[in-house]
């Protein structure tokens, strides 16, 4: 649209009127990709687009049904990122996977956080298990006790898993694990295998598990006075407040040291890029504080230890996948990690 | 000054700025006496005279008034004071396995005004921050469309612009409280909210551009990051008031809040304003994604559980005093808190200092916004003794925020996301504030 009107020629300031400066100032936020400014923004009478706008309007009203901005997209290239599946199958790939190639592939790749029956190590989500447990004081929600549909596990473990190298699996391997994912929820037998065809027939326990949000629940009224009896009001309090001691150290600045700092910046970067790998033993990662685990890599010394940090080594990418750190907190990282051997 | 070229004094001077800022009070006395020494003493000693003490209070005269400050571009882009180096977002490391799919807090007893700044929002993670190249992104919009599109980042800026101030909150802020406070400030009981200025394009005025079929009723939304994160969006709230989003207070949206691109829906559940936005897809029924069924859906006492809970219903907390904001000596002091509602405009705030048996109107104060923080302030004499501190808050709908026993009665304990119950402060008498909940 706007290439059309470069090419005219700009219009004498003294020419325009109040209103078509407005209309002006609104079409120039419109046209934001182009330079022109707004003084020699080029516009003419004869040409002029905005003929309906009275004196003092502040609505455009010249404007197209829609913006052709944008560009067609094709189908192949849609295709690469449409990877959603709906509960009735809208979206799968053609392929399948048994139970029994699941177990091989969920063993190397998902039991290390899920645990080898779907229980979960540590706060790492749990699978498998807790059938009736939903109106219990600690309810488990797993994916035979809670999950409505299997298309959200096939989806899921599709778009993100395994956690530490997502959208690594081929369809095949996705069908594999959900079938041994469902199996260890006993919604499939042993021998299953799970495809595109038969994909609609999974019925899961909990379907009927959920209802549309009918909030609002409650309704409280705005009482000012007497509003309850306060002998009848037990406080229960909580924790007291520690940080505020952190807090004055902090500021004096004397307290901490610069090491301090960069022992605490070393833990912060285990904490956030090293952990996942190295707290669970993910892609054989050798696990923090577990002697057995670094005893061979400490008798190539500390040197090839770094070394094998800043290059990468069979799972680990280089750095860690941390490429926008330096060399030297790397260093201090895996000194922190050695350190706690 | 004898013995100095005006290059090099220049030089020295920086040094001893430089120098002198690292020293505590103490030590800068006798810093200070030195340097005057390395000076060449006389003329300097003269200048300064006789108030050299260990003391920037008054009558002394400041340090920081006796020299020269940083030059410009000195920071080019410019961070707070180091005195404020406890303004940060904090976390609870045992609310997740990791620290890659988390969750940090809004230090909110730090803040003024209505405006989180963008530093300090709060982060939520599936996957971690992806570090994308806006140049490398797309965003796609499909499915039930007459005209699929594909769009980089400069043309989605060529759309009408619109900046609107919402707040953003986790559903899960104070879902650690719904059995005991177990919580010890407010950081950790409503930190998970932010609210700032965002700048984008009205998704409807995309959905124009796509011209979406009839039979199209939701919208996915997908992120790209390592967790690829969706959620199924009704089409009604994306024609309503839905952004996408590229600005932020003014500068590009932050890599945390989804640069260079995220959906935002005002008012509703954070995880529905998708970050690292590259899909839009047009259908005729929800997705039923993991973030919309194994979680984010609310388990009730029977067993079954709500889903599409979207909406933040209103909420408020009082963030002075607080437990990091304590009382100290007797007298007056501005009771002050945040108020705000999925649902549109707050009317009012209540606040109680007796745990709820009597009430009084606490001012609005500042802007009253739709779907976006909102002030209130009472002030109150203060003589040692020992308060219940509460607010609560009404939006334009009639919704009056519920007392802590309506909500467990409706959803029992275990319903995790949602909690916006009215929220207790135990002022002692010696002024520390405590987390506190009450039976009644």
């Amino acid at each position: 649209m706007h290439n059309s009107l470069i090419s005219r020629p700009p219009i004498n300031e003294n020419t325009k009127t109040n209103s078509i400066k407005i209309v002006l100032l609104c079409l120039a936020a419109i046209l934001s990709g182009c330079s022109q400014s707004k003084t020699t923004l080029p516009l003419d009478k004869e040409q002029s687009q905005i003929n309906n706008v009275k004196s003092g309007a502040t609505v455009q009203t010249d404007l197209p049904p829609h913006f052709p901005i944008g560009n067609p997209v094709s189908k192949e290239v849609i295709a690469g990122w449409d990877i959603d599946v709906r509960p009735d199958g809208l979206g799968l790939p053609e392929g399948s996977g048994s139970v029994e190639d699941g177990e091989e592939l969920y063993e190397e790749k998902c039991s290390m956080c899920h645990g080898s029956f779907g229980e979960g190590e540590d706060q790492w989500p749990k699978l498998a298990g807790g059938m009736g447990s939903l109106t219990a004081e600690r309810p488990e929600k797993t994916v035979a006790s809670f999950w409505p549909y299997a298309s959200t596990l096939w989806d899921y473990i599709n778009r993100t898993m395994p956690f530490p190298a997502p959208q690594s699996l081929t369809p095949n391997e996705v069908y594999a694990v959900t079938a041994y994912v469902l199996n260890l929820n006993e919604i499939v037998d042993d021998e299953f295998v799970l495809s595109k065809e038969n994909f609609a027939t999974i019925q899961m326990p909990n379907k009927n598990g959920f209802y549309v949000d009918d909030r609002p629940d409650t309704n409280n009224q705005r009482c000012m006075q007497n509003c309850k009896d306060p002998n009848r009001i037990k406080v229960i309090l909580g924790p007291k407040y520690a940080i505020a001691q952190m807090t004055t150290k902090n500021t004096q600045g004397s307290a901490e040291t610069a090491q301090d700092s960069e022992n605490k910046l070393a833990i912060d970067t285990y904490e956030s890029s090293c952990k996942v790998c190295h707290a669970t033993g993910i892609g054989n990662a050798p696990k923090l504080a577990n002697q057995e685990d670094w005893a061979k890599r400490l008798k190539q010394g500390k040197d090839a230890i770094y070394a094998n940090t800043l290059n990468g080594l069979n799972e680990m990418p280089a750095k860690g996948g941390r490429s926008d750190l330096s060399e030297d907190r790397l260093k201090a990282v895996v000194d922190y990690m050695l350190s706690t051997l | 000054m004898d013995g100095f070229s005006q290059k090099e004094e220049q030089k020295l001077l920086k040094t001893l700025h430089q120098e002198g800022n690292k020293l505590d009070l103490i030590e800068r006395r006798q810093f200070l006496k030195n340097s005057l020494v390395m000076l060449g003493g006389g003329a300097l000693a003269v200048k300064t005279g006789s108030v050299i003490a260990n003391s920037n209070l008054p009558p002394s005269i400041p340090g920081w008034t006796r020299q020269l400050g940083e030059g410009v571009l000195t920071n080019p882009y410019g961070l707070p004071s180091e005195y404020e180096k406890n303004t940060i977002r904090r976390t609870v490391d045992w609310l997740t396995p990791d620290r890659i799919s988390s969750v940090s807090m809004t230090p909110l007893h730090k803040l003024k005004g209505i405006i989180t700044p963008n530093g300090l929002a709060f982060e939520r993670y599936h996957g971690g921050v992806p570090n994308i190249n806006p140049d490398e992104h797309r965003l796609i919009i499909h499915g039930l469309v007459k005209r699929p599109l594909i769009f980089t980042m400069e043309e989605l800026k060529r759309f009408p612009s619109i900046s609107e101030i919402k707040f953003l909150e986790c559903p899960a802020n104070g879902g650690m409280e719904w059995k005991v406070p177990q919580m010890e400030g407010l950081q950790f009981t409503h930190g998970m909210l932010s609210c700032c200025e965002w700048t984008g394009v009205r998704l409807s005025t995309l959905l124009d551009a796509v011209g979406v079929k009839p039979e199209g009723k939701w919208i996915l939304a997908e992120g790209a990051d390592g967790s690829a994160m969706t959620r199924s969006i009704p089409i009604e709230k994306a024609l309503d008031d839905a952004i996408i989003v590229y600005a932020q207070n003014g500068e590009a949206l932050r890599k945390e809040q989804g640069y260079p691109i995220r959906l935002m829906n005002p008012g509703w559940e954070g995880n529905t304003c998708i970050k690292w936005l590259r899909r839009l897809e047009i259908g005729d029924k929800p997705w039923y994604q993991r973030e919309e069924t194994s979680k984010y859906t609310d388990l009730m006492p029977d067993g079954r559980a709500r889903k599409f809970s979207f909406v933040q219903e209103c909420n408020s907390v009082i963030t002075s005093p607080s437990p990091e904001v304590p009382l100290k000596d007797k007298g007056w002091y501005e009771i002050e808190g945040i108020a705000w509602s999925g649902k549109g405009k707050i009317k009012g705030v209540d606040i109680s200092l007796d745990g709820g048996v009597s009430w009084r109107p606490a001012p609005l104060k500042g802007l009253i916004l739709s779907k976006c923080l909102t002030r209130f302030s009472y002030m109150a004499n203060w003589q040692g003794e020992p308060l219940l501190l509460q607010s609560r808050a009404w939006d334009e709908t009639g919704y009056v925020q519920p007392t802590f026993k309506q909500l467990r009665a409706e959803r029992g304990g275990n319903s995790v996301y949602h909690r916006n119950a009215i929220h207790t402060w135990k002022v002692h008498n010696n002024g520390s504030v405590q987390n506190a909940q009450l039976s009644d």
